[in-house]
């Protein structure tokens, strides 16, 4: 489990883990499937909320709930900048993890793939083999987009690769 | 679409928009509690923790501090500083004001100690002493790894009370141990009568301590042993006294030393240092002069003044008397010679003589009065007079025989001083004195002396050896003296050699050979320096007078020489003459020269020797009697060679030759070994001339016709009558002995007329007749030979007339009778 923080991976194990192994295809399974998601995000997301550490939204946008859209924000030096997020389900998930995407900021960085997916750490992909199909989607905002943002928000803020929403108003405004 | 699946979805979203609750980071807290600080709201000291998580008030601190403390009794700051999780800094400053409050706390070496923590130690020592009667502190503060002063000063305060015991030299002892070592202590102080070093003492008993206890003894300090043995000394328990800490000195001993030194002293009013080294005292001067003030401290010996009274009365006595004293044999045997000479010099009669010149000291113990001094050597010069005035032919001899004498004495003498004493002084002290006294033989014993002292260096090296290095030395020495011998005589005549004076001196006083022989040194060796330059003197000064007294007489004997000399020699060269008539004739020629050789030649030698002899003797200051005349004295050809060679130098070389020239056939060699000898002693050889040739003719020609006519022995008559003859004719003197009378009376034969021949040769066959028969009589009274010899005279006697008429008749006109 190395290549994570330690508060990272002690967030990590408080997410509860899920048990049915069954992708969007499966039916009745894939709707027992996203139960668990459901509880998990919601244990996530009170507990981040319970450390004060809220930084995202996401809801499912079709009914099947092969495709999820949210936003999620990073503070740094007292401004919150915040990102749409979106991704899809794979067909073989859990098998596969889902591929995170940011599109705002689509070609501003090296650390992500066309369509503004994030590129993670090579200690992701095993690590998600090695516990499918106990990890979920929570688990993949964990460890994925948590660490992804934490790295790179302070980088491109700092190239100026990024702006705070009031100064873009401010500048659009002037 | 599932129900369930809807209420989850619901959930999520009220799950999302639920207010998160608000946290404040560590960051804003310290923020804010700055902020509350400067702001003054915070008006008091706030401290935080090493974490920095935590604020917390001085005052929680020391409360915390203090519940430790008081649960553990003893807590070092660090460990403080980590239970409270404090910088070590303000623990630190907690813990001193802590400290300060509380007086049963103390700080040590980073540590709060409260006083109950000793307390409890004190009573766990207590126990573990009364168990092992004894402990180390240094043991004690190991365990509890604090210094063992601290130890000792929070022990110290608890002795007697929680802990039953004693601090001695950095151990606790139980009452019981330091009573029993203290009854060691005490026992072996009081068992001890000589002076001691503590510090042995102590180790002994620390080994018996070490016996008794077995292996389970512990080192007992040695200052635990002095400390109780102060205390003893302090209570009287054992008496004496103690220097520098650690000499013990039992009273006991210290009685026993003066009662020593009291007694021997009262009662011989004298005690040797060395008595006092044995007695264990170190200076003895200083001691005995703090204790008899009045005393007085010779060189090894401390005397009573009374003694110096004793020795002063003996020795003013033999002052008075004239006499000598060897204070040593009036001193106790103890006293050498240096504490003789010392007291000596303290006696005030001593001092009275010395300064008066009353006395003399010598060898450093011998007073002699100077009545004695001079008793000896007016005897001495006396026998020096006795002993050089004779000739000195015998007193050479005598020379030699004497030092041979004392050589031998010399030799003994020298042995056994060197047996008595260590050879290096004697040997040291005995040359320098020869050099003082002996300047003027220096020469001719530096020989002697170095080999002299080589013996004496075999000597020092092998003692036991002695007898047979004596011998070989016997040897040396005796070739020594024959070469002294020589040389003495030579060049020192009159001056008396050391042995002989110790010899003389001996005769003498017969009491020093009592005293002295076993050792020349103590004080005959002094004696006779002393003596010796007085003698010199006095002899120098006599034979000053006798050189002058002499003088004269040299002169007058040499002017007697001179004169005889003289008319001898003219003879001689008269005589001469006559033999050049012979000179074709070789067997009477050399009869003659023999004949005149022994008689007038042997006679004017003798007379010139025995003259110059004289001469000699005198020159040398020696006394002669008036001798008896010399002319009268004839010498046989040996004592002429030795009255030669007494002769000084060259002029006995000459003297010898001439002596031997007589011996000889040739008269021309004598007369050049006579020229040879009168030139070097400085006489004058009258040459012969005309005029002194004729009147001495003439005078021998009247004293031979008195001679001739008075002459009435016929044997006799013939020479002279031939004598005359040959003056007559030949106008020369002729000394004829009787074998050669026949050739000259056959000489005369053309000279003479006929009937004077004949009557000569007549006379001349009928004495020579008369002697053949007299030589053939031998005593024995054959009448026939008597009568024959009486016949013969009797022809003679007829003839005689005849003769005399022959040759007196030529000076009175042929008178026929």
């Amino acid at each position: 489990m190395e290549g994570w923080d330690t508060t990272t991976k002690s967030t990590l194990t408080q997410i509860p883990l899920l048990t049915t192994k069954a992708g969007p295809r499966d039916g009745v399974g894939w709707t027992q499937r996203l139960k668990e998601e459901y509880k998990a995000l919601i244990a996530y997301t009170s507990m981040n909320k319970a450390k004060d550490n809220d930084w995202f939204r996401i809801s499912a946008a079709n009914p099947e709930g092969t495709r999820w859209t949210g936003k999620c924000w990073y503070v740094h030096n007292l401004l919150k900048y915040e990102f749409d997020l979106q991704f899809d389900i794979p067909v073989t998930y859990p098998a596969t993890a889902p591929e995170i995407e940011l599109p705002q900021l689509d070609g501003k960085t090296h650390k992500m793939y066309r369509g503004g997916k994030i590129c993670l750490t090579v200690h992701f992909k095993p690590l998600w083999a090695k516990n499918c199909p106990r990890f979920g989607i929570a688990h993949a905002l964990c460890l994925g987009l948590a660490p992804w943002l934490a790295a790179e928000i302070p980088i491109l803020v700092d190239s100026g690769m990024i702006q705070h929403k009031d100064d873009v108003a401010s500048s659009s405004d002037s | 679409m599932d129900e369930e699946l809807l209420e989850l979805q619901r959930q999520l979203e009220f799950a999302q928009q639920a207010k998160s609750s608000i946290r404040l980071s560590d960051r804003n807290v310290v923020e804010l509690v700055q902020k509350l600080q400067e702001l003054q709201i915070i008006d008091f000291d706030l401290l935080h923790t090493v974490s920095g998580k935590e604020y917390i008030t001085p005052e929680r601190l020391r409360i915390e501090m203090v519940s430790e403390i008081k649960k553990l009794g003893r807590v070092s700051l660090i460990y403080l500083a980590d239970t409270t999780g404090v910088d070590l800094y303000y623990v630190e400053k907690q813990s001193q004001v802590i400290v300060s409050d509380d007086p049963g706390l103390m700080l040590i070496y980073g540590e709060i100690i409260s006083s109950f923590y000793w307390d409890t130690v004190a009573e766990e020592i207590n126990e573990r002493l009364q168990e092992c009667s004894q402990i180390a502190l240094a043991e004690i503060a190991a365990q509890l790894q604090v210094g063992s002063e601290l130890v000792a000063s929070v022990l110290e305060s608890r002795l007697g009370t929680l802990v039953k015991g004693r601090l001695e030299g950095g151990q606790l002892y139980t009452p019981a141990y330091v009573a029993r070592v203290n009854a060691m202590v005490r026992g072996a102080a009081r068992a001890i009568t000589v002076p001691t070093n503590l510090t042995a003492l102590w180790n002994s008993l620390q080994q018996l301590l070490q016996e008794t206890d077995g292996a389970t003894g512990v080192a007992v300090d040695n200052s635990f042993f002095q400390s109780l043995f102060n205390g003893l000394i302090k209570e009287g328990e054992v008496f004496g006294s103690l220097r520098a800490g650690v000499h013990w000195t039992p009273t006991i001993f210290a009685t026993a030393q003066k009662d020593t030194v009291d007694s021997f002293f009262s009662q011989n009013s004298f005690i040797s240092y060395n008595a006092l080294h044995k007695l264990g005292i170190i200076q003895p001067v200083q001691y005995l002069q703090s204790r008899y003030p009045e005393g007085i401290p010779l060189v090894t010996i401390f005397v009573h003044p009374s003694m110096i009274e004793m020795l002063d009365a003996s020795v003013d006595d033999a002052i008075e008397r004239n006499s000598w004293i060897d204070s040593l044999s009036v001193l106790p045997t103890l006293f050498g010679s240096q504490d003789a000479s010392k007291i000596l010099s303290l006696c005030p009669s001593v001092q009275l003589a010395l300064k008066s010149h009353r006395a003399a000291i010598l060898g450093e113990s011998y007073v002699l009065s100077d009545g004695f001094i001079k008793d000896v050597f007016h005897h001495l010069e006396k026998e020096m007079q006795k002993f050089w005035i004779p000739g000195s032919s015998s007193s050479g001899l005598h020379d030699n025989n004497n030092l041979n004498k004392a050589g031998k004495i010399r030799n003994d003498s020298s042995t056994l001083s060197e047996l008595n004493e260590s050879g290096t002084e004697g040997g040291s002290s005995r040359s320098g004195s020869e050099k003082g006294s002996k300047k003027k033989k220096e020469r001719s014993q530096g020989s002697a002396r170095a080999s002299a002292n080589e013996t004496d260096l075999d000597k020092q090296e092998s003692l036991p050896t002695k007898s047979k290095k004596n011998q070989k030395k016997g040897k040396g020495a005796l070739s020594i003296q024959v070469s002294r011998a020589k040389t003495t005589k030579e060049d020192s005549v009159g001056i008396p050699s050391e042995e002989w004076m110790l010899d003389n001196i001996l005769s003498l006083v017969p009491e020093f050979e009592e005293q002295g022989i076993n050792d020349p040194e103590i004080i005959l060796k002094p004696l006779a320096n002393h003596l010796r330059p007085m003698l010199l003197a006095s002899w120098s000064e006599r034979r000053k007078a006798l050189f002058a007294e002499n003088a004269d007489r040299m002169k007058c004997v040499l002017d007697n020489l001179q004169k005889k000399l003289d008319e001898s020699f003219l003879n001689m060269q008269l005589y001469e003459k006559a033999l050049d008539l012979f000179v074709d004739d070789q067997s009477t020629s050399v009869a003659l020269h023999r004949h005149l050789l022994r008689t007038t030649a042997a006679s004017m030698v003798d007379m010139l020797l025995l003259n110059l002899d004289m001469h000699n003797k005198l020159k040398d200051g020696i006394e002669v009697e008036e001798s008896q005349n010399p002319e009268s004295v004839s010498l046989s050809p040996g004592d002429r060679i030795n009255l030669a060679k007494d002769l000084p130098g060259s002029l006995s070389v000459k003297a010898v030759a001439l002596a031997e020239s007589l011996e000889g056939k040739r008269v021309e060699t004598f007369i050049t070994a006579l020229g040879a000898v009168a030139e070097e002693s400085g006489l004058l050889l009258k040459k012969l001339d005309k005029k002194l040739e004729r009147t001495l003719l003439h005078s021998y020609r009247k004293e031979l016709i008195w001679q001739v006519s008075t002459e009435a022995d016929p044997v006799l008559l013939l020479p002279k009558v031939v004598s005359l003859l040959y003056l007559k004719i030949h106008n020369k003197a002729l000394q004829a002995p009787g074998r050669a009378t026949s050739a000259a009376v056959s000489r005369l034969k053309d000279k003479l007329d006929e009937p004077a021949y004949k009557i000569l040769m007549d006379y001349h066959s009928a004495t020579v007749t008369l002697l053949a028969l007299m030589s053939a009589a031998t005593n024995d009274d054959e009448d026939c030979t008597s009568d024959r010899i009486l016949s013969k005279r009797e022809l003679l006697e007829s003839l005689m007339p005849a003769l005399k008429g022959l040759v007196l008749g030529t000076s009175q006109s042929q008178d026929p009778n």
